[in-house]
């Protein structure tokens, strides 16, 4: 038997039975009741007191009565636990929080939280099927592991060791906390069940949850608890873990310096004291510079009583990388999550592009695609019968853009295409005639190929009416209908602008440059890993391999090799990625590279600032329940206090019975 | 228990109240009898055997000096020269005394103890008047001796109910005394009847010692309250301060089992002994619950105990 609070029933236990004893020793308040003659009753007491020398402690059973309650009562205060199975049978669903915050190393010796989570569920499950006096059935237990996403390692299950072993096999991930997945899965196996009639009926009770977390939940408010549901929240962790967490990372190739890369960082402080800590940049694993942060302390806002956490900026500054490379920043001070501490990016070398144009009668356009402007690799003008031929063949992989100038080919594969007036055969571009002089209506300036193109004075003397279909994007509204508009349909590209530049004002404007620029680098790069942007936790990953890429292998950052076959290499995509760090995919191409393995990289960022703040909740809210979290392994005992308040209850029954029936004894 | 021994009957205020017709007319036909003096009975009359004046001739004897004239046979005298004084058969009517216990103590308990003294009082004394017996009553408390002496005839019922009605209860008893005042203004012989709880705590013996001088055929009653015979059944409970009515001696019990116990055992005990006092002196006691019936009591129970016949 253990106690939880033993001090306060110690004081307790001073404070009140003193004065209890106290009370008797002095006078009694006794009630005045007038008689006819107290001569009878003097010589009674007279006779009592001379025959029963230990008639005073006989009397006092009252007091006997009411100690042996009080003791009880401070008994339960102390709350005593004996080890013991769980008290209920039914079902019980154990859902272990693997997100990215558990893996923070604040528990008893560097332990993380994950793995004070499996220790204290494993306890529970060894005190629900160990039996014990005041145990019975334990029922059935499932057991849920979750961060954004939820999965079952063991469904519904009295074997003891099954449930162990599941435990045992929930491994850390990256992720957010998302819990809706798994409640969602845990009522699939006790409610809602289709009966033959048709209806959803629940299949038993309603399940027990024991939720191991830390509690830091983005979507509990959108959660209940269903009728006849509990909760048991064990909270995990320490509320003063150590956390400076890297929340963005962005690397750019400077306009003027292709082969330059500047890396943008941001750093957040979940400390409620300033922090310094030191920044390193490496290129490929080489350390490449170092930079000390000061970053301002957290604080609560007091209006919602949420962390803020403290920010700090780091820039720096431009250097040469013509080549790609793995960019790495690393916070190099030593905190609880060290899955923060470090974010990477893959830089591709500014790779430059092949590009086919289909060329009409005038050369407008083979001007502005001009190789050496545009640093293109490559600028084959071909007929359109020549890309007919190559289509046939299959061999428009070589290019990475094909641009039509007023030229419309029979059928386009899948491929990034860019075409000017002629309409292209593609399903949901419906002519409909011809207009006359067009003015610039509405123009979507968030699109890339929109960026720093102008249209405003733009003229337009003849267009080809179209009616778009549903998943045509319309990038420009002119006045007789879309004037430029984007299809995008899997690995199939295309923008298309309804006029021939010839027929505007176009071409002598610098906003038909930059429209070609863009287009041509937005399309030419589409489907490529990673530019500047990473991927996350969670998230899946897609690439675009060559079509006759064979022996496709991913190597994850915990070493684990994992063989893919695809269907189709070129539309890759593999996940959800459950861990931060590089991922490296190889794959061989035969034939072309002559069996030699081709490799490239990806790069996975926590960069979370709710998986960054380690504070740990004292309750969750889910719906209008409020579940206080237990920070010791309570789950593992059965409290006594229950027992000892009846027992109480009883005692002060007895001690009334007595009172009124004049105390038989 | 706020109630405990407090009187919820409301008091009689009218001489019907203390004793009702039919009640009365069952008691004519009883009569009070006197174990010592007298045996037989004669309607509305008793023969004495003491000489006296009546109509009925009994002897005749010799006048000696200081003899009334009055009863000299002056026939005999006339044919013999002889004084002869004419003794006659005293006819000598019964004397009953009641004497009543007014003390505070009296007046408590559920029925009221003083309330059944007055009525038992009331139907000895119809019997009394009934039967042409000298019926005398004597009310006593600390106060003094309150008497209404020598009533005699039916008449003198609705005086008696109202002297009865008129007694206040205070003060302690003062039983000595009043019993030695009863003893030396007694008339002749009788039947006396003593009613009181006989609770005193000066005590009773020296009081009834008075009585046991001699002439009197006495009766002690003791009557007692329910709530004094068994206060347990009677819902005396709790840790208490009990408060003599009388004196506010006080006595401070805690009400148990045990307690109660010992207190019956003192009660039976108490009246034991004085039931042996009384034997040992000729005199005759009886302990009465004032729960019991008025009619069982007169119609059986004292018939059976010599009291009436």
């Amino acid at each position: 038997m253990t106690w939880v609070s033993p001090l306060t029933g110690l004081i307790l236990a001073a404070a009140v039975i003193p004065p209890l004893i106290l009370l008797y020793f002095l006078k009694l308040r006794r009630r005045t009741q007038p008689i006819a003659c107290t001569l009878l009753w003097k010589k009674s007491i007279e006779d009592l007191q001379a025959n029963a020398p230990f008639q005073k402690l006989r009397r006092n059973i009252l007091l006997l009565l009411q100690l042996l309650a009080l003791i009880l009562l401070i008994l339960s205060v102390m709350q005593p636990q004996v080890q013991a199975g769980q008290q209920t049978g039914g079902k019980t669903v154990i859902i272990i929080d693997n997100s990215a915050s558990m893996s923070a190393t604040d528990g008893p010796d560097g332990m993380t939280r994950l793995e004070q989570a499996k220790q204290l569920a494993k306890q529970r499950v060894e005190a629900m099927y160990r039996g014990g006096l005041f145990s019975r059935s334990p029922g059935e237990t499932m057991v849920i592991a979750f961060s954004d996403r939820a999965e079952i390692y063991s469904r519904f299950s009295s074997a003891r060791q099954q449930l162990l072993a599941a435990i045992d096999r929930i491994q850390p991930t990256h992720g957010e906390t998302r819990i809706a997945e798994a409640l969602q899965l845990s009522r699939a196996y006790t409610t809602n069940v289709v009966d033959i009639m048709g209806e959803a009926r629940p299949t038993g009770e309603p399940a027990h949850i024991e939720l191991f977390s830390d509690g830091n939940i983005t979507d509990l408010d959108d959660q209940v608890l269903r009728p006849g549901e509990s909760m048991t929240f064990h909270a995990l962790g320490t509320d003063d873990a150590d956390n400076v967490a890297i929340n963005a990372i962005s690397v750019e190739r400077p306009f003027d310096r292709p082969t330059a890369v500047a890396v943008f960082v941001s750093l957040l402080n979940f400390n409620q004291r300033e922090v310094r800590c030191d920044v390193q940049l490496s290129v490929d694993g080489t350390a490449r510079g170092i930079r000390e942060v000061q970053i301002q302390p957290a604080r609560l806002d007091p209006a919602t009583g949420e962390l803020l956490p403290g920010r700090n900026n780091v820039a720096f500054a431009p250097f040469e990388q013509p080549r790609g490379a793995v960019i790495e920043v690393a916070n190099l001070r030593q905190d609880a999550l060290m899955a923060d501490n470090v974010a990477q990016l893959v830089v591709p070398p500014p790779r430059q592009l092949n590009v086919a144009l289909v060329r009409s009668n005038y050369r407008i356009l083979e001007a502005a695609l001009d190789p050496e402007g545009m640093r293109l690799q490559r600028l084959d003008v071909i007929t359109l019968e020549r890309f007919e031929e190559l289509a046939a063949e299959n061999a428009l992989d070589q290019y990475d853009v094909v641009v039509f100038d007023n030229r419309a080919p029979t059928s386009l594969p899948p491929g990034r295409y860019l075409s000017f007036g002629a309409t292209p055969p593609v399903e949901g571009l419906n002519e409909y005639g011809q207009g006359g002089t067009q003015l610039i209506l509405t123009t979507r300036h968030e699109h890339p190929v929109m960026q720093n193109v102008m249209l405003d004075d733009l003229r337009i003397a003849e267009m080809t009416l179209l009616q778009p279909g549903d998943d045509v994007q319309v990038l420009v509204e002119a006045t007789g209908g879309p004037a430029m508009i984007a299809v995008s349909r899997g690995s199939f590209h295309l923008i298309h602008v309804t006029f021939d530049p010839l027929a505007s004002s176009w071409p002598f404007k610098r906003s038909f440059i930059n429209f070609i620029y863009n287009a041509i680098e937005h399309l030419g790069h589409i489907g490529e890993a990673v530019t500047s942007e990473g991927l996350r936790p969670g998230e899946v990953l897609t690439a675009r391999l060559p079509a006759s890429a064979q022996d496709i292998e991913l190597l994850t950052p915990d070493g684990t090799t994992h063989r893919l076959t695809p269907a189709d290499p070129s539309q890759l995509s593999w996940g959800p990625l459950r861990l931060s760090g590089p991922h490296l995919l190889r794959w061989t191409e035969p034939g072309v590279t002559g069996s030699r393995r081709q490799s490239r990289a990806y790069a996975v960022n926590l960069l979370s600032e709710t998986e960054g703040n380690l504070a740990v909740a004292e309750s969750i809210d889910i719906g209008q329940d409020s579940v206080t979290g237990t920070r010791a392994d309570a789950s593992t005992h059965t409290p006594l206090w229950p027992w000892a308040i009846a027992l109480c209850l009883g005692l002060l029954m007895v001690e009334w019975w007595v009172y009124h029936r004049k105390a038989y004894f | 228990m706020a109630s405990f021994g407090t009187t919820t009957t409301p008091k009689p205020k009218r001489v019907d109240e203390l004793i009702d017709s039919k009640l009365m007319a069952k008691l004519d036909q009883v009569d009070v009898m006197s174990r010592k003096i007298f045996s037989g009975k004669l309607q509305g009359e008793r023969r004495s055997k003491k000489r006296g004046m009546s109509v009925e001739f009994a002897d005749y004897r010799h006048y000696v000096h200081g003899d009334d004239l009055r009863f000299v046979d002056w026939n005999i005298y006339a044919r013999l020269d002889k004084l002869f004084i004419k003794m006659f058969l005293e006819e000598e009517d019964l004397s009953l005394i009641i004497a009543l216990d007014t003390s505070s103590s009296m007046d408590w308990g559920n029925p009221n103890k003083l309330v059944f003294c007055q009525r038992l009082a009331m139907a000895l004394g119809y019997i009394g008047l009934v039967n042409h017996n000298r019926v005398s009553l004597y009310a006593f408390s600390d106060g003094g001796l309150r008497p209404l002496p020598n009533l005699r005839g039916m008449r003198r019922t609705q005086e008696m109910g109202s002297w009865l009605l008129n007694q206040q209860t205070g003060g302690a008893s003062n039983f000595d005394d009043a019993m030695r005042g009863i003893a030396l203004t007694r008339q002749g012989k009788g039947v006396m009847v003593v009613l009181s709880d006989f609770l005193y705590k000066e005590g009773y013996e020296k009081g009834l010692r008075y009585l046991s001088g001699g002439g009197y055929d006495t009766f002690c009653m003791q009557v007692l309250a329910p709530e004094e015979i068994d206060p347990g059944k009677a819902g005396l409970s709790g840790d208490l301060r009990l408060t003599d009515i009388e004196d506010d001696d006080v006595a401070e019990v805690t009400v148990s089992a045990g307690l109660l116990r010992r207190y019956k055992e003192n009660l039976d005990a108490y009246c034991g002994k004085l039931r042996e006092f009384c034997v040992r002196r000729g005199m005759m006691h009886l302990t009465i619950d004032t729960a019991t019936d008025l009619n069982v009591l007169l119609l059986d129970y004292l018939r059976k105990r010599g009291l009436l016949r």
